[in-house]
């Protein structure tokens, strides 16, 4: 970064490419729709473009990176006054975008509790189950699982203290068993 | 601990973050204790990791391979663009002006304090010039010795011109 900072723009390149995945990951499964997800990344490196002058090494570079992240997103969510229920799109370009809410979850959970799900439903059950959270236990879940996170770390993108991270993080968790664990063998 | 007893709520808390390894010792000696006791709370902990480990079937997809080429042009467009208040000369320039805002004001606040000060508070030199017609005349004041004399005698015109005359003589 600090060579992005001294104006070398194959650097920046390098970190567009290090965390494009990573940040495209993280806003999928947050918003469930992947075009979103790439215009979210894509505002995400403008800004860290923006404040290469301001930069200061003080704490790790993906911290800095997904903390932009975890206010955009933030911001993109009150801006569009988004409501609980979001407008999935499953499986990529293309696919259709279907209604699906928390009391939908669980209407399904219970009607086909035992039933061998193939890959693709089991990807929608996990996408609508994440809807049961907010958008800060989401957040925290996504950075702890796909990031590989310390509650510290969390602690420092989101601006929590570790003890409120470990107990949005155990909220969530205790939600997500509630929704999922009928399809847990 | 009964086999089947339901864990509190702290133990509940607790649970995700001994799966994570983020308690510290002794909470972390305390569940593994409650778990080699507790069948119910073995079982919530293999629930709990279980749905976790549910999420990895979320799709993870991949940026389009065209992003990064998209994302520099975009960065280049910016740069074109960009405003004036992001271009190092006006930030510079406008630090300048800053700092010579804050000087200037801190000369004008010197120079209202000195003025300040220089009117309310009393000098020594202040009072002598104040006192200078006393002083000249003091010798004379203290000769008359008497306020009440000064009153008769600018009441009594005759006494006056007699001690005019008196004084002319001289």
């Amino acid at each position: 970064m600090l060579r992005v900072k001294d104006g070398d723009d194959s650097a920046f390149a390098q970190i567009v490419e290090r965390f494009q995945n990573r940040l495209i990951g993280i806003f999928t499964s947050m918003f469930a729709d992947s075009a979103l997800a790439e215009d979210l990344a894509q505002e995400v490196f403008l800004r860290i473009y923006r404040a290469k002058q301001g930069y200061e090494p003080t704490a790790k570079l993906s911290t800095w990176i997904f903390q932009i992240a975890n206010n955009l997103a933030s911001n993109s969510r009150r801006s569009k006054g988004r409501k609980k229920e979001v407008q999935f799109q499953v499986g990529g370009s293309g696919s259709q975008a279907v209604q699906v809410g928390e009391s939908n979850v669980a209407e399904k959970s219970a009607m086909m509790p035992t039933r061998q799900l193939d890959k693709t439903e089991m990807q929608e059950r996990v996408q609508s189950a994440l809807t049961v959270l907010n958008e800060r236990q989401r957040m925290a879940v996504l950075l702890h699982r796909f990031e590989g996170m310390s509650y510290a770390d969390i602690g420092e993108t989101m601006e929590l203290s570790t003890q409120a991270v470990k107990s949005l993080l155990s909220r969530a968790r205790e939600n997500l068993r509630e929704v999922l664990e009928t399809y847990v063998t | 601990m009964e086999k089947l007893q339901r864990l509190s709520s702290e133990d509940r808390d607790n649970l995700p973050a001994y799966l994570d390894g983020e308690l510290n010792e002794e909470a972390t000696r305390r569940i593994e204790s409650i778990l080699v006791q507790s069948s119910v709370a073995r079982n919530d902990l293999e629930l709990l990791s279980k749905t976790y480990d549910l999420l990895d079937e979320l799709p993870r997809p991949d940026a389009p391979k065209d992003f990064i080429e998209k994302t520099l042009a975009t960065v280049k467009m910016e740069r074109v663009k960009v405003s004036l208040s992001d271009q190092v000369w006006f930030q510079t320039s406008q630090k300048i002006l800053v700092l010579l805002g804050w000087t200037v004001a801190l000369v004008i606040a010197s120079v209202a304090g000195f003025a300040v000060t220089n009117r309310m508070v009393e000098r020594p030199d202040d009072v002598l010039a104040e006192e200078l017609p006393l002083m000249r005349n003091l010798d004379r004041y203290e000769e008359v010795q008497s306020i009440d004399f000064l009153d008769q005698l600018t009441r009594s015109e005759e006494l006056l011109n007699q001690m005019r005359k008196a004084t002319s003589h001289e």
